[in-house]
């Protein structure tokens, strides 16, 4: 904290002995947990206000004046889609709330329906219409109905909605579609189209949002599903200006006396301090990376978490030295924490595998490996006539070596073709390597062809970071 | 018992671990603290992961309601992962009253977040899902570990957080999408050296001075850590070893100050060890039944012949006759190329002198070159080459009566031969030899043949 004036610096030593203190402080951590960790939405939207009102009067049109409203919602992760969302459906409850103080002879028990899908979940049809009858709060037994065409089992369950209510009209029904391009996935895609057609008729005053990252998702939708969507697309970007992200972390960061309780000193220098933290060059440097590679603000909070947790009654603010140990872990190459205490053998077995490739193999299996390794170990051994204190290891052990690179996925069997079936296999993750082959045509292990997950830059790397290496095979590894 | 306690009592337990356990019992806080969605737990085999989350569970949560330990190789499908975990925050056993039912029946994702919902509904604390070996959740269906990892956001607000321990890293477990945010990593080293010696001490036998040990336990990890890294292996071999090791000062054949001497008594085993034990080729049971039996006797010589005996590969292939042929035949078969079967085999001809010839001339660039067929693995055959090399190699005529095909069945069923053309095909059937050179090498010894002469481009 070195921007702080004297005066300032005084009121701080007397809160820090002050008693009541933790409430405050125990207070400001769970506020900002809540939002670091995604449980509370921020308090201010920075530089999202433009998508926020569109979202809002649509919904409010939907529900105050019975319109039929569709929109898609697009814009990359983590810019703040669902916190859009989020945020206009509190501020339309709110709206609503007060209505219904002012007019509470209309006995109804609530004035809308809010119902979410979302692609992860929901991943059929008939898995998707149930939920909905649950989120309308619809007891009837399903089964029967399920049986016929969605569109005629999801105006059904409409119908109870419309008989449920004493009135003709039915409640406004607001449907928030997560992840729309998956549930366009659906075969038929008969949700989407009976939604669509439904918001269009306009007899059923419905909402259709749906979010999504991808911006081609136009191209998903089928003619007569597309024919009836109202081509309403709000783009949300992600932060625009440094300084706009940089105010993101603030925003999370900061405490309000008034929300969260707290005294309004405590707040005061709290908020200052962050503002501190937030301008040093280490920190902001950091947060230029984060904007620069990829504006990623999840990235940006969760670099906080790790100092929020810490604060206790001996540290009342948030530490520097608990935001540079985060952004420190943050910054580490996972794979080659991994790589920097494997054992000799090992490494060993990548730098055959990193000369393998530069003679220009792209596939290899373990024989080959081995091979290259033996090879260069008797030409050693020639020259040094009897090894120095390297010792060649047999085969076995040598694959049991190998097998422990499998394990960690550094090593992964190479595609059947060079392109493989759309990369699926690289994302299943699937790993027989190790596993017994279920057809007998399957080679033995030693010769199923592998490929290294390393690039040779990354073999030397390892090399020079390792001090235990021996010379000789530091020089192995650089040839 | 207050975080600080646990801190000190978990530290106290696993050494070496303070970092990862300071990181992780910050990030859970007190029980009604906000936690993230997600925590990932990464790092090499036998480092402590499993072992160091499952105790601080146990005392962080001593009811036991809060958390769910699932093991995804034992839950297999994601139905049982579901019900296993429902069970565990429920407090819900199993058991003959309610006729092994689960809590609740959970099909779906769908399902299972509603069911969330109704139990966690009016609870404060947070509620862990920890899932062991996760890099297998990969493997069923793409959405399954994206929904986990947002469980916070799909029940809407619910208090869960997923914890996923594995080896891989993250970067191997991001969906193709990128549905799921980037999780809190807490990653756990390979322990140093001091650490490892440091955890190997408390394996030290009642009634043993703990600094000879430690010395002994620094000889081991000298030997070993060059090949080795694994905690457990280096456990596994101190376990085995130091009764070797220890002995002759039991025996009056040196005393415990005599260091070298010992180390030199037990030279043997350790090069026994390295090998045989600790690839798992002889059983615990079989070693210690063995060096009892070397070390009954204190002859010196005797001790190295039976630590030869046991480091000696001893192979069950116990063929018949002609059947041992036959797989050599195979070996030949898919190892050689083709096209030299007619200098190799044919008769008449003296094999070694044609060989020299043709092969010299023919291919002198090519041999040992990266792709010979010994690196690439056996390569396929029609099993009437493999006959026609087998009539050729044995050298007295067949006896009409031995029934070849018979015998080639059963090595296809002993998978030493494996079958690749389709299954219905009656001719023209095709087959790879699975098996080693070392073991075709002891094979021909038994029925003295001499393999390396018909062996092509091997090195």
């Amino acid at each position: 904290m070195p921007a702080r004036r004297k005066t300032l610096s005084q009121t701080h030593m007397q809160m820090d002995v002050d008693v009541d203190n933790s409430v405050d402080i125990s207070r400001a951590k769970k506020a900002i947990l809540n939002r670091l960790n995604g449980h509370a939405p921020l308090p201010a939207l920075v530089g999202l206000d433009g998508p926020l009102d569109s979202v809002y009067s649509l919904l409010n049109r939907t529900v105050s004046s019975a319109e039929g409203n569709t929109a898609l919602l697009i814009g990359p992760r983590g810019s703040g889609k669902s916190t859009i969302v989020q945020r206009s459906l509190d501020m339309l409850k709110q709206k609503h709330d007060t209505d219904t103080d002012i007019d509470v002879d209309s006995s109804s028990v609530s004035k809308y329906h809010i119902v979410r899908l979302s692609g992860f979940v929901h991943t059929n049809d008939k898995i998707a219409l149930r939920d909905i009858a649950r989120q309308l709060l619809i007891k009837q037994d399903l089964e029967n109905i399920l049986i016929g065409s969605f569109a005629d089992a999801f105006t059904y369950i409409l119908n109870l909605m419309r008989s449920s209510d004493d009135e003709k009209s039915m409640p406004p029904v607001l449907f928030i579609l997560e992840e729309f391009d998956l549930l366009a996935q659906h075969p038929k895609q008969s949700l989407l189209y009976t939604l669509f057609d439904i918001a269009q008729s306009q007899q059923t005053p419905i909402a259709v949002l749906g979010i999504t990252a991808r911006i081609d998702v136009m191209d998903l939708l089928e003619k007569r599903v597309k024919s009836r969507f109202s081509h309403r697309q709000i783009h949300v970007s992600n932060a625009k200006a440094l300084e706009d992200f940089v105010d993101i972390a603030r925003v999370a960061l900061s405490i309000d006396d008034n929300e969260h309780r707290v005294t309004n000193a405590f707040a005061e220098s709290f908020n200052r301090n962050v503002s501190a933290i937030l301008t040093t060059d280490f920190v902001a440097s950091f947060i230029s990376d984060i904007f620069d590679f990829g504006k990623d603000a999840r990235l940006l909070l969760r670099t906080f978490v790790y100092a929020a947790n810490k604060l206790s009654n001996e540290h009342p603010y948030l530490q520097l030295a608990h935001v540079k140990t985060a952004i420190a872990r943050e910054t580490a190459s996972a794979k080659m924490q991994i790589l920097e205490s494997i054992s000799l053998l090992e490494v060993c077995l990548i730098i055959s595998m990193k000369s393998l490739v530069q003679s220009g193999s792209s596939k290899y299996n373990f024989e080959m490996i081995y091979n290259e390794y033996k090879t260069f170990m008797s030409r050693h051994m020639l020259a040094t006539a009897g090894g120095g204190a390297m010792k060649v290891y047999k085969k076995p052990v040598a694959l049991k070596a190998f097998e422990t690179l499998v394990e960690l996925e550094i090593v992964r069997p190479a595609l059947s073709s060079a392109l493989g079936s759309d990369g699926s296999a690289g994302t299943s993750g699937r790993n027989d390597l190790l596993a017994g082959s279920t057809q007998g045509s399957r080679a033995p292990k030693e010769y199923r062809m592998v490929q290294m997950m390393l690039e040779p830059g990354q073999v030397l790397d390892l090399v020079a970071k390792r001090f235990d290496i021996p010379a000789v095979i530091r020089r192995w590894a650089q040839q | 018992m207050s975080l600080l306690e646990l801190t000190a009592q978990l530290s106290e337990k696993f050494p070496g671990r303070d970092y990862q356990i300071d990181q992780l019992l910050t990030m859970l806080g007190e029980p009604d603290e906000p936690t993230p969605p997600a925590i990932f737990v990464y790092g090499p085999s036998a480092t402590g992961k499993t072992s160091v989350i499952r105790t601080l569970f146990e005392n962080y949560d001593p009811i036991g309601t809060n958390y769910a330990y699932i093991n995804s190789v034992e839950c297999f499908t994601s139905r049982l992962l579901f019900e296993r975990a429902l069970n565990a925050w429920t407090g819900h056993i199993p058991s003959v009253e309610n006729k092994f039912s689960n809590y609740a029946r959970c099909d779906n994702l769908v399902d299972f977040v509603n069911v969330i919902r109704g139990v966690l509904d009016g609870r404060k604390e947070t509620h862990y899902l920890v899932i062991d070996q996760a890099e297998r959740l990969r493997d069923r269906g793409s959405m399954l570990l994206t929904s986990l990892m947002r469980m916070q956001e799909l029940t809407g607000g619910c208090n869960v957080t997923v914890v996923l321990i594995t080896n891989v890293v993250w970067d191997k477990f991001r969906p193709r999408h990128g549905g799921a945010a980037d999780p809190q990593c807490v990653f756990f080293s390979f322990y140093t050296k001091q650490q490892m010696l440091d955890i190997l001490v408390k394996d030290c036998p009642v009634g043993e001075p703990e600094s000879f040990f430690l010395t002994f336990v620094e000889a081991i990890y000298e030997v070993f850590h060059r090949n080795c890294a694994d905690l457990n292996e280096l456990r596994h071999l101190v376990a085995m070893l130091y009764p070797k090791f220890v002995q002759p000062v039991f025996e009056n054949q040196a005393t415990r100050s005599e260091f070298s001497r010992l180390f030199k008594l037990c030279q043997p085993y350790f090069a026994a060890a390295s090998e045989r034990l600790y690839l798992r080729e002889i059983s615990t049971s079989e070693w210690q039944k063995y060096s009892t039996v070397a070390s009954a006797k204190n002859n010196p010589e005797d001790v190295t012949l039976k630590i030869y005996q046991m480091a000696e590969n001893s192979d069950g292939l116990d063929l018949p006759y002609y059947t041992k042929f036959l797989l050599i035949a195979a070996y030949l078969a898919s190892y050689n190329p083709s096209r030299l079967d007619v200098q190799y085999f044919a008769r008449g001809k003296d094999p070694s002198k044609s060989r020299k010839k043709r092969a010299v001339t023919n291919s002198e660039n090519c041999l040992g070159g990266r792709d010979r067929q010994q690196l690439l693995g056996p390569k396929a055959f029609a099993i009437e080459r493999m006959l026609a090399i087998f009539y050729s190699i044995i050298a007295e005529p067949v006896d009409s009566s031995v029934d070849v095909q018979i015998q080639i069945a059963s090595l296809i069923t002993l998978r030493l031969l494996t079958k690749t053309s389709a299954g219905d095909r009656l001719d023209g059937i095709k087959c790879k030899c699975n098996v080693s050179l070392e073991t075709i090498r002891s094979i021909s010894r038994t029925v003295r043949l001499e393999i390396d002469r018909f062996l092509y481009d091997f090195a």
